[in-house]
């Protein structure tokens, strides 16, 4: 695929992130904008995934860390196959399958529960020994968390055991929008700056701009050459990505569009996707 | 009385199933030493993940491993488990109804008796009860924690499994069976009272009832093993036998044991039962036999609380 079009992917992902919100009267928008193009990489190019048979056990595994922006990664799996795309207009309703955070028995695809901040890595590093210890080889356990889940201890008590047990097959992407709930992640912790951090507990580093397809990729490719470390990829990236009315704007952080703002999505992406 | 450690006993069971089993792994915040498995990781040492003194974390990390099918079983002791893991148990472990395996070490004042209240733990029952999908074994002593350990890794989903300090009385006698999900009558003298028990307390509650055997109270002894799901039928059944009860449990009163008997009772058979168990309080450092008389879990205070719950 080329990078135009995973680009394009990108956009589309954002537009049903907007429109389902929409529908649904309740979700994330913002926190999906910023890994969009992350999502488009990972789930249209680069993981291993079968929607015939979502628990293929030679599968890549994905754990959206950061749950509440699961409007784009239900985009994204209906996109690819997993369920029709009209269910996504069910979005957090008594009677879908389409719950608020995700739920790895409910809805095809989705590997594990997740919603509850910093256990990504954590539960990522189990499915990567999983795999390692069963003798799955050339599959990759892929996370994306948010900065302001960095505060969780868990985070760092997961980034100590990956590091020990040299988890190659581990590539966690860093979602740095430098928004959380409350405010900037600057002004609510230490926590910046982050890859000092992840490589002081070993981890293999890279910082990249996290809206850049071709950096996205390499970043991947590099990750993929490190067999005895965990990676990160440090994504540097803009809350509300692509709807202007949202770009680093943490009031979106959980919204509903109106039908107005909808279409200002629609004209802003229009020749994007 | 001689005693046997619990967690020997479980450990044993887990490493004769680990022989037959390649899915089994153990993951251990600093907690191989404290659960007696340094002999399973010499005969398996690639089948123990240490994660460190990082309880969360080896929840989660049991979580992972069981979505790719593996059996991890996590030990650590109790409170740290349930308390600092809580959400992860409840969460990643017990909402997806993964097939992960706890292992909780210095149940109740009997385990850790004399480190004081930071490594006694006697919620943990009442924490986990509360949460949908996690089964609760609670064994007597030694011999029942081998079959119960053996129980807990032959059921599907997550299971908790209460062991003590490693210094528990020796009840049962070899070829004592362990029913997963039932109720069992170790002695029966008469139908005067009921004598609910669980755990390694159960001693005590057997000395209690041979002692008003002696005063003429004829009474009949159930060990409750399983504390989730309960066998409300079991349970029924003795109480409409009786008519009265005492539990005993090495727990806080509020959420454990006798709890789970009295929910049982209020619907199915209502009837005067007395609750021996921690009341609400937190309580001190101290020889094992002490503490527990201290606390009202003496023979004589089982004794007493029968004879009490016989009057009308």
């Amino acid at each position: 695929m080329t990078v135009d079009e995973l680009s394009r992917i990108a956009n589309r992902l954002r537009l049903d992130v907007v429109e389902t919100v929409h529908l649904a009267g309740d979700g994330h928008p913002g926190p999906c904008m910023s890994i969009a193009d992350i999502m488009a990489v990972l789930f249209f190019e680069e993981m291993k995934l079968d929607p015939e048979n979502p628990r293929w056990p030679e599968r890549d595994r994905f754990i959206l860390s950061k749950g509440h922006a699961c409007p784009i990664l239900y985009a994204a799996l209906a996109r690819k196959g997993f369920f029709p795309y009209e269910e996504l207009k069910g979005l957090r309703s008594l009677g879908s399958f389409l719950q608020g955070h995700p739920d790895m028995n409910k809805i095809p695809g989705v590997d594990t529960v997740s919603g509850s901040l910093g256990n990504g890595v954590a539960i990522g590093t189990g499915m990567a020994l999983g795999c390692r210890m069963q003798g799955i080889k050339d599959n990759y356990v892929y996370v994306i968390v948010g900065d302001g889940e960095e505060e969780e201890g868990i985070i760092w008590e997961a980034a100590m055991a990956a590091a020990k047990y040299e988890l190659g097959n581990l590539i966690v992407f860093a979602d740095l929008n430098n928004h959380q709930s409350g405010g900037h992640v600057t002004d609510l912790s230490s926590l910046y700056p982050v890859p000092d951090k992840w490589q002081a507990f070993h981890w293999h580093v890279q910082s990249i701009d996290g809206h850049d397809i071709g950096a996205i990729r390499n970043a991947i490719a590099e990750a993929k050459k490190v067999t005895d470390k965990p990676s990160i990829i440090c994504c540097k990236t803009i809350k509300g990505k692509n709807i202007p009315y949202m770009e680093d704007n943490n009031a979106w952080h959980k919204r509903t569009p109106t039908a107005e703002e909808v279409e200002i999505a629609r004209e802003a992406l229009r020749d994007k996707m | 009385m001689s005693t046997k450690s619990t967690r020997v006993a479980a450990m044993e069971a887990i490493q004769e199933a680990a022989r037959s089993d390649e899915r089994i792994v153990i993951i251990s915040p600093d907690a191989v030493a404290a659960a007696r498995a340094t002999a399973f990781r010499e005969e398996f040492p690639d089948r123990v993940i240490e994660v460190g003194i990082a309880e969360q974390d080896a929840v989660d990390i049991a979580a992972g491993l069981a979505t790719t099918g593996m059996k991890p079983i996590v030990v650590s002791y109790a409170g740290f488990l349930t308390m600092r893991a809580c959400e992860m148990i409840r969460t990643f472990v017990a909402y997806p109804g993964l097939n992960v395996k706890l292992i909780g070490l210095n149940g109740g004042m009997l385990g850790g008796e004399r480190e004081g209240v930071t490594h006694q733990f006697y919620e943990d029952v009442g924490i986990l009860r509360s949460m949908p999908g996690v089964k609760i074994l609670c064994p007597a002593d030694a011999q029942q924690a081998k079959l119960a350990a053996k129980a807990m890794l032959e059921e599907e989903g997550p299971v908790y499994l209460r062991l003590g300090s490693g210094r528990e009385p020796e009840v049962f006698e070899d070829g004592t069976p362990f029913a997963f999900g039932k109720v069992r009558e170790v002695k029966k003298y008469g139908n005067d009272v009921a004598v609910f028990a669980a755990g390694f307390i159960m001693d005590r509650a057997l000395k209690a009832l041979e002692q008003l055997h002696q005063e003429g109270v004829e009474g009949t002894l159930v060990d409750v093993s399983t504390i989730k799901p309960i066998d409300c039928e079991g349970i029924t059944e003795v109480l409409k036998a009786c008519d009265c009860a005492v539990a005993v449990e090495d727990h806080n009163i509020y959420g454990g044991l006798s709890s789970a008997i009295c929910e049982v009772a209020c619907q199915f058979h209502p009837c005067k039962i007395l609750r021996l168990g921690l009341k609400d309080v937190y309580p001190r450092s101290g020889v094992a036999a002490e503490l527990l008389d201290a606390y009202g879990l003496s023979v004589q205070n089982i004794v007493d609380a029968a004879k009490e719950a016989m009057k009308k």
